[in-house]
């Protein structure tokens, strides 16, 4: 298949964060303001150039509702593009789409969530509820107490032991590499707290085989980020964070739903990641050796470990050769998550991947990879995914 | 036995209420495309394949295999006291075919364990359950 993919015609101009928190003690709306009164100040624009927003269709807030809070007067493009983890990159997508179809000029792309002090994923269902139906399936799984992310992510860990032999220190040595990021990130709600092997074995185990610290932290927080053409990007403050290559993917065999029903594919540790991947080199021009950092969504480790095989970094099933002490840290094979991740930073449902690896292009990381050209951030639950590839404009 | 607590489904769904239906009547049954007979499942209206319009359900046999699971220790729901092993069952006669399945308490697994379908009345509704099978039983 080919498609007419044009490399680096847009960029991410302006990016920004709330702080990251177990109770912000303020709504999702004024999240989602203060993270875009901030990305557009890191651009230099006003609310007045805004003339799009995106957001992921679990948020609280209304696109209109965030415009009407900043005062844009004339927005004339919106836009939701699905669920949770797998938004992210595809909300980029989607901004870059609007902008090239001239149906806006510059578009902000939000996520704002209250994780920990709100409502809670994976937090069980209400006594006395009936689930199933609405397409969704739920009534295949939730009343067998299968009913978390956790647990379904676990299912999948435990597939992926089964087939190939992956240990618990692999998974380990990815939430070690978090949260090492985050201790020199001051932004990270893990910042400062260490963590070794063995605090990670003797984590209490949740579900097996994940323990604590293969989980995400619940986290209310916001981020938001500005797309615009390359034209306008090229007079703005910041360098800009060229789009080089973007895709997303549904795969085949996808299955209803969002979660759950995705342990009936034929193959549970393969995810649509893989289409994604394919898609994105192939118009990045790109192999995985070219990638210099990765923002890889890290909703639990094994997120992460499949995403790493299915991205190309390895082969199907190696990680664990793969990942060594270090190869995922500054310094090595594959710097990943470098603000800490949804692991040890906060959980922003990927979007604070996408502002990190906007900062590695621009070279102000706290935890800054050293001549980082080409930038990865993937946004990957199972059912869906989206990514993109970045570089210095 | 009582509801009490427990996540019941919804039975009236068009696309799955056949398979509660079944259920009641201690009935597997998973459903079928006419066309290129094989599984729908998840049930949808059309073949995912030949996208011929199905509503054809057959009954399975009731003996599966493990396929992965989960022990679970951390407890988020009050009907469901940890700890419990969820279990990923393989039918044995359709290996496309996946269903879930709860077992009470850590259940040493290594996997592709033999399991077999009971049913478990509620008021109301009935579940179908699996549990583990002796090595050249059942």
């Amino acid at each position: 298949m080919t498609d007419t993919w044009k490399p680096d015609t847009t960029a991410i101009v302006g990016i920004g964060a709330t702080d990251f928190s177990r109770e912000s003690g303020r709504s999702a709306l004024t999240l989602a303001a203060e993270a875009t009164l901030a990305a557009l100040a890191d651009a230099g624009l006003e609310p007045s150039h805004v003339d799009g927003i995106v957001r992921c269709d679990m948020d609280e807030v209304p696109p209109v509702a965030l415009g009407d809070a900043i005062g844009v007067a004339n927005l004339e493009y919106w836009g939701d593009v699905g669920p949770g983890g797998s938004a992210p990159c595809a909300m980029i997508i989607q901004a870059m789409a609007a902008i090239t179809a001239g149906l806006a000029t510059t578009v902000v792309a939000f996520r704002s969530i209250n994780g920990r002090s709100g409502q809670r994923y994976g937090a069980g269902y209400a006594r006395d509820v009936r689930v199933g139906g609405r397409s969704a399936f739920e009534d295949y799984f939730l009343p067998f107490g299968m009913q978390t992310p956790g647990q379904y992510f676990a299912t999948v860990a435990q597939r992926h032991m089964i087939e190939y032999g992956t240990d618990e220190q692999t998974l380990g040595r990815i939430a070690l590499a978090c949260r090492r990021h985050a201790n020199a990130n001051p932004a990270a709600q893990m910042h400062g707290r260490t963590m070794t092997m063995d605090d990670y074995e003797l984590s209490r185990m949740l579900t097996t085989p994940l323990r604590l610290f293969d989980f995400c932290l619940e986290t209310d927080g916001a981020c938001a980020v500005v797309v615009t053409s390359i034209e306008r990007a090229r007079d703005l403050r910041q360098t800009p964070a060229l789009i080089h290559s973007a895709a997303q993917a549904g795969g085949h065999d996808a299955q209803p739903g969002q979660m759950f029903p995705a342990l009936l594919r034929e193959d549970i540790t393969t995810w649509s990641s893989t289409d994604v991947a394919t898609i994105l080199y192939r118009r990045g021009g790109v192999r995985p050796a070219d990638v210099d950092v990765a923002q890889i969504y890290d909703c639990f480790t094994i997120t992460t470990l499949i995403q790493i095989e299915d991205y190309g970094f390895c082969a199907k099933g190696e990680a664990k050769d793969f990942i060594g002490d270090g190869t995922l840290q500054v310094g090595g094979a594959l710097p990943i998550n470098t603000s800490g991740g949804h692991l040890s930073e906060g959980y922003v449902h990927g979007m604070n991947h996408v502002v990190e690896s906007v900062r590695q292009v621009r070279g102000t990381s706290t935890n800054q990879v050293a001549d980082a050209e080409l930038s990865l951030v993937t946004s990957a639950p199972t059912t869906g995914g989206s990514a993109l590839l970045l570089v210095a404009g | 036995m009582k509801n009490e607590n427990r996540v019941l489904p919804v039975t009236t769904d068009p696309d799955t209420a056949p398979f509660w239906a079944a259920a009641r009547e201690e009935r597997l049954v998973i459903k079928y495309c006419e066309e290129c007979d094989r599984p729908i499942h998840l049930p949808r209206a059309y073949c995912p394949v030949c996208r011929r319009r199905s509503d054809v359900w057959r009954d399975a046999s009731g003996s599966g295999r493990v396929y992965s699971w989960t022990i679970v220790e951390h407890q988020v729901h009050p009907g469901y006291p940890t700890p419990y092993t969820s279990v990923l069952v393989e039918l044995a006669d359709h290996r496309s075919v996946r269903l879930l399945g709860s077992l009470p308490g850590r259940v040493p697994l290594v996997g592709g364990e033999p399991v077999q379908v009971w049913f478990e009345h509620l008021e109301n509704v009935t579940i179908p359950q699996w549990r583990l099978v002796e090595a050249g039983g059942a």
